[in-house]
């Protein structure tokens, strides 16, 4: 040391080792001030970051986001639930476990309790899964050691079998299965995500078109239908024309996605979006739309309908036959299936096929939810495929679809794809596709208003709400033949005619006649009473402001005055 | 010089350690702090969506038909019964719709306490 003192006072030449120790001192003083440097980055520079990170890294994956209708009304939602064990091992008083616990929770068989609590040799049973917060914190509160819980989460529906081919389940691991909820974990996996709030770990629900209200009006109504007409099945769609967005959908018989296992039966399925299905008359309409939309025919046309026709070996025949010559709305409203024919055959089967893949219904219509069939059509297109098909025999549709279709020939001409969460006006007219000329668009509400003042669907008049529709009412394909016992109702409806703002499809599945309907079973005697009982629910549900004419002015005074007699 | 230099140096080091350790300390008591509400938050919004559900499932739709149906003398609403703003001065009744007792303002509590 005082030889390296004495270096500094006379200019001898350095001792070894001096460079050594000057080496090693810079390395060491670096390396403190790396550290030093890093340390104050991390907690100073980068401190909030980092701390982020580290918690983030902790906490357990993205929550499940709830499900809300569009008015905010819970569909669905994740809550803890505790499920109870007990480690007979570390209990002390058996009995006087037993009875404590039977008394905090009533639904806990005291013998059974017992015998778990005495097996040998085990060192864990479960005492009861998925309590109640309150159950939870008696058991807490006895404080029995040996007894304890753990936090499991679980999704429930408040609501139950509303909206539940619309909402969907999910599997025991909360693993979406159906519906929205297969959509939250499919390709939704970045709708979730964008849903979360960054800095925490919570996440904003997701916004379903469905008006939980509407939705019950319709599904009421439907069930009370079903049951009327015993019919097998029934279902139903409100569908919002202008933006695409599907207020309700019903199908029936539905299930309950609260039940513990889910095995649902095949009747139980979605049958408006899985299910294709002939919807007849219904149909005619569209062919209406090509007819007017190809310029082949307007509102003045005439169409010879005395005789049936025959197109090779095939007759096509009237259900209403008139024997006369129909103009054009005149065969709307009676539904004539050979005018209708005639109208198809003047625009070609080659424009037909453009027109129907105009319109998409030669592709599948796919929405959010996973359940959505393909529709079925003539394998080889020939003329009696083109006649037949413009009544609706001989190509089956999603009933979603052929709402979806029907909406956009009334929207003006267009046609949004439908949607079951929320979507905004301004995003519905981008997505917006014209499919006809507003002009055509325009005959088409009138031969629908048309239909319900005087024609086939004047059940659905509820008076107020200018209510226009399209009675269906197809035979059943069973064993490859038309069977006439075996119908398939349905009606198709748009509200206020004269700006038309929503659609409502009613079908029925093989609806009995009752003496109320004197014996007969057409779409016109339980679908269209059916859809007019909804339309007067949800009308106002939905904001629709009534408007008289003088004429439902009269009629509403004929009926107060048959009410007061009757009264 | 140097030794008063070093009791400076000595003095400074106990009162920064002195000051390092309470300010640890009240970090730790704070981060505790944190932690405790952090905790209750998530318990509250736990609470919240517990009683989402309940509330959703309390007022269901079909729930409260049944109630409406067996309790109140009520119909569904037909569109000859909605009157734009304008016209509304001229329908008002004459006489109130619900009698209102001495007793009580309000209907819809009798019913209530009927129910109880």
């Amino acid at each position: 040391m005082s030889e390296v003192l004495q270096g500094k006072h006379d200019d001898q030449p350095r001792l070894a080792g001096q460079n050594r120790i000057r080496l090693v001192a810079i390395c060491f003083s670096l390396a403190f001030f790396a550290i030093a440097v890093q340390l104050g980055n991390l907690t100073i520079i980068r401190g909030v970051d980092v701390a982020e990170d580290a918690l983030a890294q902790h906490q357990p994956r993205m929550p499940r986001p709830d499900i809300v209708d569009r008015n905010g009304v819970v569909i669905a939602t994740d809550i803890a639930v505790a499920s109870l064990y007990a480690d007979p091992r570390k209990i002390i008083d058996i009995d006087d476990a037993v009875e404590s616990l039977t008394a905090v929770i009533p639904d806990l068989d005291a013998k059974t309790l017992r015998t778990k609590l005495t097996q040998p040799g085990r060192a864990f049973v479960w005492l009861k899964r998925q309590v109640s917060p309150e159950e939870r914190d008696a058991v807490y509160n006895l404080g029995i050691p040996g007894v304890g819980y753990v936090n499991e989460r679980k999704r429930v529906y408040p609501l139950g079998r509303l909206a539940a081919h619309t909402v969907g389940y999910v599997d025991v691991d909360s693993k979406g299965i159906a519906g929205i909820e297969k959509y939250l974990d499919d390709q939704g996996a970045i709708y979730t995500a964008s849903l979360s709030e960054p800095s925490s770990q919570t996440v904003t629900p997701a916004t379903l078109s469905t008006d939980t209200r509407v939705q019950f009006a319709l599904t009421d109504e439907v069930s009370k239908a079903v049951e009327k007409y015993r019919a097998k099945a029934g279902g139903g769609i409100v569908l919002d024309i202008t933006t695409g967005e599907i207020v309700a959908l019903c199908s029936l018989p539905d299930f309950n996605p609260n039940q513990e296992d889910k095995n649902f039966a095949k009747q139980q399925a979605n049958m408006m979006t899985s299910g294709v299905f002939e919807l007849g008359s219904v149909i005619k309409t569209v062919t209406f739309a090509m007819a007017f939309d190809y310029g082949v025919t307007d509102l003045n046309g005439k169409y010879d309908v005395r005789f049936p026709l025959v197109i090779g070996n095939a007759r096509i025949n009237d259900y209403h036959a008139q024997r006369r010559v129909l103009t054009v709305p005149e065969i709307f409203i009676n539904s004539s299936n050979i005018g209708s024919a005639k109208m198809a055959l003047d625009v070609g089967m080659e424009g037909h096929q453009e027109f129907l893949r105009r319109v998409g219904f030669f592709d599948r219509l796919t929405t959010e939810i996973p359940e959505s069939a393909k529709p079925l059509l003539p394998k080889h297109w020939s003329k009696l495929a083109t006649a037949t098909a413009a009544f609706g025999h001989g190509f089956a549709v999603q009933p979603l679809q052929g709402i979806s279709v029907i909406g956009g020939l009334i929207n003006n001409g267009l046609m949004t794809q439908p949607t079951f969460l929320q979507r905004d006006v301004a995003e519905a007219d981008v997505l917006a596709k014209r499919i006809v000329k507003p002009e055509t668009s325009e005959k088409i509400r009138y031969l629908f208003r048309l239909n319900v003042v005087e024609g086939t669907a004047s059940k659905a008049d509820v008076i107020g709400y200018r209510v226009g529709g399209k009675t269906g009412t197809a035979e059943k394909v069973v064993h490859g033949r038309y069977a006439h016992d075996k119908l398939l109702n349905s009606f198709i409806g748009a509200f206020p005619m004269d700006n038309p703002r929503y659609a409502i499809i009613v079908m029925l599945d093989e609806p009995k006649a009752t003496p109320e309907t004197f014996g007969f079973a057409t779409s016109g005697w339980n679908a269209v009473p059916t859809a007019g009982r909804i339309i007067e629910r949800i009308a106002p549900l939905l904001g629709v402001v009534p408007k008289f004419t003088p004429q439902d002015i009269e009629k509403l005074a004929k009926l107060a005055k048959t009410a007061a007699k009757d009264g | 010089m140097h030794k008063l230099f070093n009791a400076c140096l000595v003095i400074a080091v106990l009162v920064s350690g002195f000051f390092l350790y309470s300010l640890e300390h009240s970090t730790r008591g704070l981060e505790r702090q944190i932690a405790k509400l952090k905790d209750g938050i998530v318990d509250e919004r736990e609470q919240i969506k517990v009683l989402g559900a309940e509330w959703s499932s309390l007022t269901r739709p079909d729930r409260l038909q049944k109630l409406a149906q067996d309790n109140l003398k009520l119909k569904t609403v037909t569109a000859s019964q909605f009157v734009s703003e304008g016209e509304l001065a001229a329908k008002v009744p004459q006489a109130p719709v619900f009698a209102v007792d001495e007793k009580s303002k309000d209907p819809i509590a009798d019913i209530l306490k009927e129910m109880q």
